[in-house]
């Protein structure tokens, strides 16, 4: 336990005195040192990582969509005629002018027609006996 | 149906043959046109609320939303991983999109069938695609783990969902969604009809998941690419909502009982998982947990079986599908920059991407229920409902919402707000790409305003 122990503290200020790990850059450690540089730490603008060159270097209008800058810019065109000009823009269009379903706008319009009428007429707004008694045609109470 | 079902297919031949170069646009417009001739489905005509009948397919005004939802959502999945896949060489680019585009035809086959059983195989059918694209395309190495869970969560859930389905044919002698509800079941022992309700419902409530058997949702999200965490919140969950609708009304008569464990437990995991949110680090995750938290909700409204209840659910599936799918490319946008999923390493962006934190803002305000939104009209519709059955309800339902308001601001200040850490000097802008795709979740979500009974379902 005890020689564990003197290990350890051997080890320990050779453990602190490592700096810590790098956060972004993936290359190689440089020195035996394993000291990591402060362009390592923070990359330059113009680079992604991995060092890779960034696309905005090589394409200032990068939309996102490829690496090639004629590919790039079409495929941005087609993204917004077919997702905003006909998809979003043609498709509201057809579903605001979809036909009525189940009547329910006209039966709206007819119902503020109606009560508009009945209350000029000074009338109650629906009538006690909704179908009119004498159409109705009833069995004779004594048939089973 | 066909209308939409061969275009589909004819996107294989898109993928296959077009140039390398010209590849992720031509499936981009073909996907877009598919998804405007989608919309034709919403042109119901009929008296009965079934439409565009054939033997076997058919559409309703609960089918119909939901169609156009996986329609909209693959030019949503293929813009959302053009960055990703850009380094791959381009057989493995045809092969993801055609792996998406048969998860799109699988979709339409389930949304659309009026068969059980064929509901089923498709239903089965779409794991596959989305276990191949989180086991192959996910990130880290958990992603194995993530796709075990996955398969076998779901596929343990649906056994007994296939030998109810058959024992039902047993007795009636159909399948057929169209007459099931008027024929009577066979006289059962109490026992078995219990276990028979089981049976039948257990598939979807893994697959919603509820609270419980939920553990698989948040592991295949973290792992998924981006395109699989879309679809899996968008569309896969919902297809759990729309089985348990659909297998609902013709348990008529035993759900009044057996329901109250599980509406009880459903509005337990709106609580517990959005707890979970508050302490969560792992932006994917939070959403993930998010996403249980609103199907518990769902799943709340859809087993108290009113009118009200199912219409709620279906305008919650239909708007928290595009807000969480927002959400998540929203992540990945962090995600391609920082390549990291922890939230503490990335705060601050709004100073750096002005115009992504607008977005983030807008999601999170969807994603908590903002009025007008049409999340805000599914959550109340259901709470309502749920409140009419007991008013208990409301003290989970409401400190739910709460919950849900304080982890949604809380996701927004620690990604946004704040001064930025000291390691981050250097990110990309924001590509029009990226703000193209996020304007494509949430104006629909905007328009759906205006025209609220295209997801209003049977009430409608």
């Amino acid at each position: 336990m005890l020689t564990r122990m003197s290990r350890l503290g051997l080890a320990l200020p050779r453990l602190l005195s490592r700096p810590p790990s790098r956060f972004v850059s993936q290359s190689k450690p440089t020195g035996g040192a394993g000291s990591a540089a402060v362009t390592e730490l923070f990359p330059a603008a113009g680079k992604a990582e991995h060092g890779e060159v960034s696309e905005y270097v090589k394409n200032p209008d990068y939309h996102g969509f490829s690496s090639d800058p004629v590919v790039d810019q079409w495929n941005m065109r087609v993204g917004f005629f077919f997702g905003v000009s006909v998809a979003l823009v043609l498709g509201s269009v057809f579903v605001y002018y979809l036909p009525d379903h189940g009547m329910r706008k006209w039966s709206r319009r007819e119902a503020e027609r109606l009560i508009q009428l009945r209350e000029q007429e000074g009338l109650p707004l629906i009538d006690k006996n909704y179908y009119d008694p004498s159409t109705i045609i009833l069995p004779s109470t004594g048939e089973e | 149906m066909l209308k939409v079902l061969i275009p589909t297919l004819m996107l294989a031949p898109t993928i296959w043959l077009s140039k390398p170069k010209w590849l992720w646009p031509t499936t981009l417009a073909h996907s877009f046109l598919i998804a405007l001739i989608s919309l034709t489905w919403l042109q119901n005509l009929s008296e009965s609320s079934w439409a565009s009948l054939s033997p076997i397919m058919a559409t309703d005004s609960i089918s119909t939303p939901l169609l156009v939802l996986s329609c909209w959502l693959l030019p949503l999945m293929i813009l959302a991983s053009q960055n990703h896949m850009a380094k791959d060489p381009s057989n493995f680019q045809r092969a993801y999109i055609s792996l998406l585009t048969s998860l799109q035809f699988f979709l339409i086959l389930a949304f659309g069938a009026t068969e059980l059983i064929m509901f089923y195989v498709m239903f089965e059918a779409t794991l596959i695609p989305t276990l191949i694209i989180i086991t192959r395309w996910g990130n880290q190495a958990e992603r194995l783990n993530a796709g075990t869970y996955f398969l076998f969560y779901t596929l343990a859930g649906s056994l007994p969902l296939l030998i109810a389905l058959l024992s039902l044919q047993g007795w009636t002698g159909t399948m057929s969604l169209l007459t099931l509800p008027f024929s009577d079941l066979a006289p059962l022992t109490p026992y078995t009809s219990m276990l028979w309700w089981a049976a039948c419902l257990l598939a979807f409530l893994v697959k919603m998941p509820l609270y419980g058997v939920h553990l698989w949702l948040p592991k295949a999200h973290v792992e998924a690419p981006v395109a699989g965490s879309m679809v899996l919140a968008a569309v896969l969950l919902k297809l759990g909502g729309y089985g348990m609708m659909r297998i609902m009304i013709m348990l008529e008569p035993l759900t009044k009982q057996l329901c109250y464990p599980f509406i009880i437990l459903a509005m337990w995991g709106i609580i517990m998982t959005g707890s979970i949110c508050l302490r969560q680090t792992d932006l994917k995750s939070l959403i993930a947990y998010s996403s249980v938290s609103h199907m518990g909700l769902v799943a709340g409204g859809i087993l108290i079986q009113t009118p009200w209840g199912f219409t709620g659910a279906l305008i919650l599936m239909i708007a928290h599908g595009l807000t969480s799918s927002a959400l998540f490319c929203l992540a990945n946008t962090n995600y391609e920059r920082t390549h990291s999923r922890t939230m503490v390493l990335a705060r601050g962006l709004q100073v750096i991407l002005p115009l992504m934190a607008a977005w983030w803002f807008i999601a999170s305000l969807a994603n908590l229920a903002l009025p007008p939104l049409p999340n805000l009209m599914g959550e109340l519709t259901i709470i309502t409902s749920l409140f009419n059955w007991s008013w208990w309800t409301l003290i989970l339902t409401g400190a739910g919402t709460l919950i849900t308001a304080g982890y949604s601001l809380s996701m927004f200040l620690t990604t946004q707000r704040g001064p930025l850490p000291p390691h981050i000097l250097a990110l990309e802008p924001s590509h029009t790409r990226e703000h193209l795709l996020i304007a494509l979740h949430l104006l629909p979500l905007l328009l759906l305003i205006l025209k609220p009974e295209l997801i209003w379902g049977w009430t409608a």
